[in-house]
C-alpha cells in the first residue's frame, strides 16, 4: 500500500504539488488524470523516488525517497531513446538490476524472449530500438517493465500519441501487469479509457487533487465536470460503461 | 525464437580483432622509422634470443622505439576511452575529451612552465599541464554548479574556462615570443618526449582511469535513458556521472601532459568503433580503447616516417587522416541523425 500525506513539492520559487494526499491499494490499477500541468507526472516521480518532497509517502510503511531496495519500472511519456542499441538490449535493461548491468543470466534471455512475443515485438530483436514507431517503441518500454518483473509500475501517459489500434495492444499489456498483481500507476488523459481500465482514478488540478476513489464513482460524480469547467459530458454505454465526451457549446449540450 | 538468439549481442571476435590489429600496428611502429628493424629481429630480441641486432639498434630498439610505441598506445586508448564517456555522459556526440577546459588548462600549465624566467621549468612541463588540465576542470565544475541538473550547463562553463585560460595563455605567449615556437610545437602534439619513466607514470595512472571506466561501463548505458528511467533500473545515474568524468579526465590530464595536445583522436575513434559495430558505450568501450591504441600508434609511425628523417607533429596528421575518414563513416552511417 502506498500511503501519501501532506505531500507538497516546489521546484524554484514554483508550487508543483499541495498537500497531496492518497492511499493506493497493492495490486491495483490507479489512473492519474487532469489536465497538462495538474502535477501528474510530478506526482510519479515522488512515488518513484526520484523528486524530493515534503510530507510523507511510504510504500510499505517504508520512505519512498531514495529507498534503493524497491523495484519499481518507470515507463516515461517522452523517454530518452539510445543510438546503436537494439531492441534485444533495451528490452533486456530492465534485467540490469537483479543480473547486474553488462551481464545477462540464461534465464534473462529466455524471459526477454518470451516478453517479445508477448509484445509483439517477435522479429525486431535485432533492430535498432531508434528505429521503431511511436507503437512499437512504447511496447518496448512495456516490455522492459515486464522482464524487471516490479512490484510497482509507473507509467506516464502510456497512451498517448498512440492511435487506437495501438492504445488497445498497450492497455491490454498492461493489464497483464495487473494480472500477475503488481501495482499500477498510470497517468493518462482520455478519463473514458481510464474509466475502462483502472480500479480507481485520481483527479489532479493545479498541483492538488480534486477527487479520488472508484473509477465508476469518479467518472459519474458531478465535481468531475467541474473539473473541467463543466465542458465535459459523461453518458452511459448499454453496456453499462461511462463515456467522457467534451463539450462543444451549442453542439452537446 | 529462444533466449538462446539473444546471446550474440557483442560479436567478441570484433574486440579480438581489434587487439590483433593493433599488435600488427605495434610492430609496424616499432619496425619502421630511419632506422629499419626487421620484424624477426624484434621478435627474438623479446623472447629473449640471439637477435643478431648492433648495440646501436638494440638501442633504438628498447631506449627509443618500444617506450614510444607504448606511449602512443597508452595515450591513443585514453583520449578514445574518454571521448566515448564524455559523449555518453554529456549526451552530445561532438563531446571530446578536451571539453571542459582541459586542453585550454593544459596548454596554460604548459606555457607558464616554458616562459617562466626563473631557472628552467621544462622538466616540470608534464606536471604543469596535467596540473592546468586538471584545475581547470574542477574550475569548471564547481562554476557550472547544477551539474547533475543540467548537464550541458558543464559543458559551457568548460567552455568559458577554457577561453579564459587560453586568453592567459596568448598573453603570456606575447610577452615571451621566445616560447612561441616551443608553445606551438607542444600544442601540435608530440610523442619525441617517451622515455621510459614518461612510460611509467603514464601507465600507471592512465591505467587506473581505465579500469575504473571499464567497471562503470556496464552502468554507462543507462545515462542514455531518462534519470528517471536509470533510478528505476537500478543505477544512481548522478554518481555514475561523476565517477565517469573523474576518471576520463585523469585519463585526458596524464594524456595532454605525457604528449601535448592530440586532437580528434576522441571523436573519431569512438564514432568509427560505433559506426562500424553499431554498438553503444558499454560493449564497445574496451574495443574503443584498443582501436585508440592502434589509431595513435599508426599515427604516430606516419608522423615519423612521411618526411624522414623529419618529423611531423603527431595532431596534423590525426586531424588530416582523422577528418575526412571520420567524415565517410558518418554519411555511410548518418550516426547525426540515429
Amino acid at each position: 500500500m502506498i500511503i501519501l500525506e501532506n505531500i507538497n513539492l516546489t521546484l524554484g520559487n514554483r508550487g508543483i504539488l499541495f498537500d497531496v494526499n492518497a492511499e493506493i491499494p497493492d495490486t491495483t490499477w490507479t489512473c492519474l488524470v487532469g489536465p497538462n500541468g495538474a502535477g501528474k507526472t510530478s506526482l510519479l516521480k515522488v512515488i518513484l523516488g526520484t523528486s524530493p518532497y515534503s510530507g510523507s509517502a511510504t510504500d510499505n510503511s517504508i520512505e519512498i525517497y531514495r529507498n534503493h531496495d524497491r523495484n519499481v519500472a518507470f515507463v516515461p511519456q517522452h523517454p530518452q531513446i539510445p543510438a546503436g542499441m537494439s531492441v534485444a538490449e533495451y528490452v533486456m535493461l530492465g534485467r540490469a538490476k537483479k543480473d547486474g548491468w553488462g551481464t545477462e543470466s540464461k534465464s534473462s534471455r529466455n524471459l526477454v524472449a518470451d516478453t517479445l512475443k508477448l509484445t509483439g515485438l517477435f522479429g525486431m530483436q535485432s533492430q535498432m530500438i531508434s528505429h521503431l514507431s511511436g507503437g512499437e517503441m512504447q511496447r518496448a518500454l512495456i516490455a522492459r517493465a515486464l522482464v524487471q518483473e516490479p512490484d510497482l509500475i509507473l507509467l506516464d501517459e502510456p497512451t498517448s500519441a498512440l492511435d487506437l489500434h495501438h492504445q488497445i495492444a498497450v492497455l491490454n499489456s498492461i493489464e497483464i501487469l495487473k494480472q500477475r498483481g503488481v501495482t499500477i500507476i498510470s497517468t493518462m488523459h482520455d478519463i473514458t479509457l481510464a474509466a475502462m481500465y483502472a480500479d480507481h482514478i485520481i483527479v489532479m488540478q493545479n498541483g492538488r487533487i480534486l477527487l479520488s476513489g472508484a473509477s465508476a464513482q469518479v467518472v459519474h460524480s458531478p465535481e468531475l465536470k467541474s473539473a473541467f469547467d463543466n465542458r465535459i459530458n459523461v453518458f452511459t454505454l448499454d453496456s453499462g460503461r461511462p463515456v467522457v465526451m467534451p463539450t462543444k457549446d451549442g453542439l452537446v449540450d | 525464437m529462444s533466449g538462446e538468439e539473444l546471446r550474440s549481442i557483442w560479436r567478441w571476435q570484433i574486440t579480438l580483432f581489434a587487439a590483433l590489429l593493433l599488435l600488427v600496428i605495434a610492430l609496424l611502429g616499432i619496425s619502421f622509422g630511419p632506422i629499419h628493424i626487421p620484424f624477426t629481429s624484434i621478435l627474438r630480441s623479446f623472447l629473449g634470443m640471439d637477435s643478431h641486432l648492433s648495440e646501436q639498434d638494440r638501442s633504438v630498439l628498447f631506449d627509443i622505439r618500444l617506450p614510444r610505441v607504448i606511449l602512443a598506445a597508452l595515450v591513443g586508448s585514453a583520449l578514445a576511452t574518454s571521448g566515448a564517456v564524455y559523449q555518453t555522459v554529456f549526451r552530445n556526440p561532438l563531446a571530446d575529451p578536451y571539453l571542459l577546459g582541459a586542453a585550454a588548462g593544459a596548454g596554460l600549465g604548459a606555457t607558464i612552465a616554458i616562459t617562466n624566467s626563473h631557472g628552467n621549468l621544462y622538466g616540470l612541463l608534464p606536471a604543469f599541464a596535467f596540473s592546468g588540465a586538471i584545475l581547470a576542470v574542477v574550475v569548471s565544475f564547481f562554476i557550472s554548479g547544477k551539474f547533475f541538473a543540467e548537464p550541458n550547463s558543464l559543458l559551457l562553463s568548460g567552455i568559458a574556462v577554457g577561453s579564459f585560460a587560453t586568453a592567459v595563455q596568448t598573453y603570456l605567449q606575447q610577452r615571451h615570443s621566445a616560447s612561441l615556437r616551443p608553445v606551438y610545437s607542444w600544442i601540435l602534439g608530440e610523442l619525441t618526449a617517451a622515455s621510459w619513466q614518461v612510460v611509467t607514470w603514464s601507465a600507471i595512472y592512465i591505467g587506473v582511469a581505465l579500469i575504473i571506466l571499464l567497471i562503470v561501463a556496464k552502468q554507462l548505458d543507462g545515462l542514455m535513458l531518462t534519470d528517471e528511467e536509470a533510478y528505476s533500473l537500478g543505477i544512481n545515474p548522478n554518481k555514475i556521472r561523476v565517477i565517469a568524468v573523474i576518471a576520463a579526465t585523469l585519463a585526458t590530464a596524464t594524456a595532454v601532459a605525457a604528449s601535448g595536445l592530440i586532437g580528434f583522436v576522441g571523436i573519431v575513434v569512438p564514432h568509427l568503433v560505433r559506426g562500424l559495430t553499431h554498438r553503444v558505450t558499454n560493449r564497445a568501450l574496451p574495443t574503443i580503447a584498443i582501436t585508440g591504441a592502434g589509431f595513435l600508434v599508426l599515427a604516430d609511425l606516419g608522423a615519423r616516417t612521411l618526411l624522414s628523417p623529419a618529423e611531423l607533429p603527431i595532431g596534423i596528421i590525426t586531424a588530416f587522416v582523422g577528418a575526412p575518414f571520420f567524415l565517410f563513416v558518418l554519411r555511410r552511417k548518418r550516426l547525426i541523425n540515429q
